[in-house]
């Protein structure tokens, strides 16, 4: 009998330094209205891993509820970013921190080189990598789409690289694919494209690229309905996946009929 | 004795724990990580360190994010 759509999404898993998933879907915390709305969207999303930050308690604010009350563990691993660093030192910092929670030895490595731009320091990204896989983390790596860069992460021992389709928050979708799929000829784990996408299109073209997963915040948080996106980028990654999977037909220049032009 | 917390200027009874000052801020201690003078403090010794003059004391939590 066919395989059904489930059967299908469901068969083809993918490892992250032997840790398994279905959901090829991973999205971010941060920039809801409330935190109910947050939770709903992940749910909608079908995600297995968020993104989460790590920050100064507010003082003074006794008994308020923390995100955390919010993820239901069993259901979501935690991938740690060290968000708003800007140098090798302050990343490895606040990956030690997200370990000290015991909630998780994943990180998201991002170090960033200025604040109009947020795009990563490729010198002290490569750095930070280096230190964390030594130091025994899951290391998924935010970078820019540079093909040589992703390989020297590879190199550095880097869990997953995460190559920007365009810049953070922006919403443009993949903005270089020949780089994108340089690096998918070139780099054997993971790639997934971390930021930059805006919509469902955005999520299904990555992933026709052959990335092995699409991570995102702004697109759902900030959508107008982001309810309604996170269902769209859900099905949007599984369409990509299994388009990709199925194989698309060369385009060309003239028409095909697809219906017998003779035996009228 | 005079300590910082999270950059705030804080004053605390002398031989005040770690422990103690989360208890003070109504704190808990699940949701959290602490460190003092840049070092991660195990859970475990809380209730061991007593804070000195002039610590530097910072507790972080799990916030969205992307």
């Amino acid at each position: 009998m066919a395989q059904t759509h489930q059967q299908l999404i469901q068969g083809d898993p993918w490892t992250i330094n032997g840790k398994q998933f279905t959901s090829r879907l991973l999205v971010g915390t941060g920039k809801y209205t409330t935190n109910e709305l947050m939770v709903d969207c992940l749910e909608a999303s079908g995600c297995q891993i968020v993104t989460v930050a790590l920050r100064r308690i507010p003082l003074g604010q006794k008994g308020e509820k923390s995100l955390l009350d919010y993820l239901d563990l069993k259901k979501y691993t935690l991938l740690p970013n060290t968000a708003g660093c800007f140098n090798t030192e302050e990343a490895v910092r606040v990956a030690h921190l997200a370990r000290a929670s015991g909630l998780s030895d994943f990180i998201k490595l991002e170090v960033l080189y200025d604040e109009q731009t947020l795009l990563p320091d490729p010198i002290a990204t490569l750095e930070a990598t280096k230190i964390l896989v030594q130091e025994g983390y899951t290391v998924m790596t935010y970078t820019s789409d540079d093909p040589v860069l992703a390989q020297k992460l590879e190199q550095a021992g880097a869990h997953a690289v995460m190559p920007a389709g365009s810049p953070i928050g922006s919403g443009q979708g993949v903005l270089n694919p020949n780089n994108i799929r340089i690096i998918l000829e070139k780099v054997k784990c993971p790639v997934l494209i971390d930021a930059g996408v805006g919509t469902a299109s955005d999520t299904a073209f990555a992933m026709e690229l052959g990335v092995q997963a699409v991570l995102m915040n702004t697109a759902i948080a900030h959508a107008k309905d982001p309810l309604r996106m996170a269902h769209a980028m859900r099905e949007s990654t599984e369409a990509g996946r299994l388009a990709f999977h199925a194989g698309r037909i060369p385009k060309k220049l003239y028409a095909q009929a697809s219906t017998p032009q003779k035996d009228f | 004795m005079r300590i910082l917390v999270n950059g705030e200027t804080r004053d605390v009874p002398e031989g005040t724990t770690l422990q103690g000052l989360l208890q003070s801020l109504g704190l808990r201690r699940e949701a959290l990580v602490a460190e003092v003078n840049r070092k991660i403090v195990e859970k475990t010794q809380d209730s061991a360190l007593g804070l000195q003059e002039g610590d530097q004391v910072e507790l972080i939590q799990f916030v969205g994010g992307g």
